[in-house]
């Protein structure tokens, strides 16, 4: 029944499955542009996002217009319903990635103390679990791994929190100027997985229909 | 939600079911057609019955005005209470209660008649002569029906001359002339236009302010776009009885119903 409806919904969730890549390639791209120093890297990030934002503004109008057409119900229009939030939160990780890949750029032509560089690795290869977990639960509807963003999110504000002690050590005017960059870029980072965290709630009421909140303290933070 | 045998059942406010149906199993002969039925009607609400065809649902609203007497055959187990009485019981006289829920089917069926004569014919029935109270109730029903602006100037008319749409609501008004509690409404829209459908629909929703209202309906759009609730009926395999798989409000039913079945008949993947 319904064959052409059925593939345009399987398309439409490939369709996020990809744009999910592409985040997650931009973000790992991102945080070695800033840890390496590499400007010409942060500027293929920074142009990397003009695709992101296409690629999500089409996605919403492709769930619009199957709404508009087919008349979904149940888990296809939770679907369809879903991805309007999923694409907002995609579109912003990619602006948050355009974000570090900018400290990258302000960044680059100093070098830090390394337990910094380190620590900011650090935090991206979490950050890049948390995604790759969040990708596979949604192409999945894996309810269990979604259920375990948040707590894979933690160790992330933990990570940025050390950061952030580790910046008040630094007494040289230089390397705070540095630095505040670099917990910018560590803020953003925190961010990105809150949005794949806030990805997984909505991949919850996806597969069960049920609203639940993951975490209430997330909301009404900037982007 | 308080799970039935044989479906979900709605939290509906105390007293507020105006048919509560029990254990229901009905037959044709040796067939047996329907099983363990249980659903409560709201009273003043649109209640809308889904499902593939020959999964019972006009077979069971059939039962709620006793149609099905009219077959040889057929039989009846469970209880059927309407307004708390037991629509079987040897004391309802099937011609007073089919006056109380009248019935709207999918060919409008006006009688060879007059528009007037169609819409008085019921009141005359019921005893009712004077000519001033004729024209009272008609041209109330012919309102309630939204029908009376495009009538009232051609009165002696054929109802069969009407278009289709308004052949539908003037067999709406007819039933309305009685003062029914309930309209059972088996695919009133299926062969009138899309503009007839959108007034019928209007009218249900200014009607179930004061009636009952019960709907068959193929078209899952016009369930979700008229109803408060839903039922969902499947005949899982051919010969067995079909059941009622999953009552709930409209809104769950089309969102997030609970039954895999109803997900996979309201999404399209079969039916």
């Amino acid at each position: 029944m319904r064959e052409g409806y059925r593939n345009e919904l399987k398309a439409t969730k490939a369709d996020v499955v990809e744009t999910g890549r592409l985040v997650i390639e931009m973000t790992r791209d991102a945080v070695t542009s800033l840890v390496e120093g590499d400007v010409d890297l942060a500027e293929r990030v920074i142009a990397s996002d003009d695709a992101i934002d296409s690629r999500c503004l089409a996605l919403e109008e492709r769930a619009l217009e199957i709404i508009a057409t087919q008349f979904p119900v149940a888990r296809d229009l939770r679907l369809l319903y879903s991805l309007a939030h999923i694409s907002m939160h995609m579109e912003r990780m990619g602006d948050l990635g355009v974000n570090i890949a900018k400290a990258a750029r302000r960044t680059a032509a100093r070098r830090g103390p390394r337990t910094l560089y380190d620590l900011i690795r650090a935090q991206g290869n979490l950050v890049h679990r948390v995604l790759e977990a969040m990708l596979d639960a949604f192409e999945t509807n894996d309810l269990e791994l979604a259920y375990k963003l948040k707590e894979m999110d933690e160790p992330i504000d933990h990570l940025f929190k050390q950061f952030f002690r580790e910046l008040s050590r630094l007494q040289d005017e230089d390397d705070i100027e540095w630095a505040s960059s670099m917990v910018l870029a560590s803020r953003y980072l925190e961010r990105i997985a809150d949005h794949a965290v806030d990805i997984g709630e909505r991949l919850v009421y996806m597969v069960t229909g049920a609203f639940e909140a993951f975490d209430e303290t997330n909301e009404g933070q900037e982007p | 939600m308080t799970p039935l045998s044989g479906a979900l059942k709605p939290d509906a406010p105390d007293g507020s079911a105006k048919f509560t149906v029990r254990d229901l199993d009905f037959y044709y002969g040796d067939f047996h057609a329907l099983t363990g039925m249980n659903i409560d009607i709201r009273e003043n609400s649109v209640t809308a019955f889904i499902g593939p065809s020959g999964c019972g649902k006009s077979t069971f609203l059939r039962c709620l005005n006793r149609m099905n007497d009219l077959i040889p055959g057929t039989r009846v187990d469970g209880t059927i209470t309407l307004d708390g009485q037991d629509i079987y019981s040897s004391g309802v006289d099937p011609v007073d209660l089919r006056r109380r829920v009248g019935m709207i089917f999918q060919q409008p069926n006006p009688f060879p008649m007059s528009i007037y004569d169609n819409v008085a014919f019921g009141p005359r029935l019921h005893g009712m002569k004077k000519k001033d109270e004729l024209d009272a109730v008609v041209e109330q029903a012919l309102m309630r029906a939204n029908l009376w602006k495009e009538v009232k100037d051609i009165m002696d008319r054929g109802g069969l001359t009407l278009s289709g749409g308004q052949q539908q609501r003037l067999c709406i008004a007819r039933v309305l002339a009685v003062q029914p509690d309930v309209l059972l409404m088996d695919e009133p829209c299926s062969a009138i236009d899309p503009t007839s459908v959108q007034k019928v629909e209007d009218l249900m929703d200014e009607l179930k302010n004061t009636v009952t209202i019960i709907i068959v309906t193929h078209n899952m759009q016009q369930a979700a776009r008229v109803s408060q609730e839903t039922a969902f009926f499947l005949q899982e395999r051919q010969g067995e009885a079909a059941e009622l798989i999953e009552f709930g409000r409209t809104t769950d039913i089309f969102t997030s119903p609970h039954d895999r079945r109803t997900e996979d008949y309201i999404t399209g993947r079969f039916g």
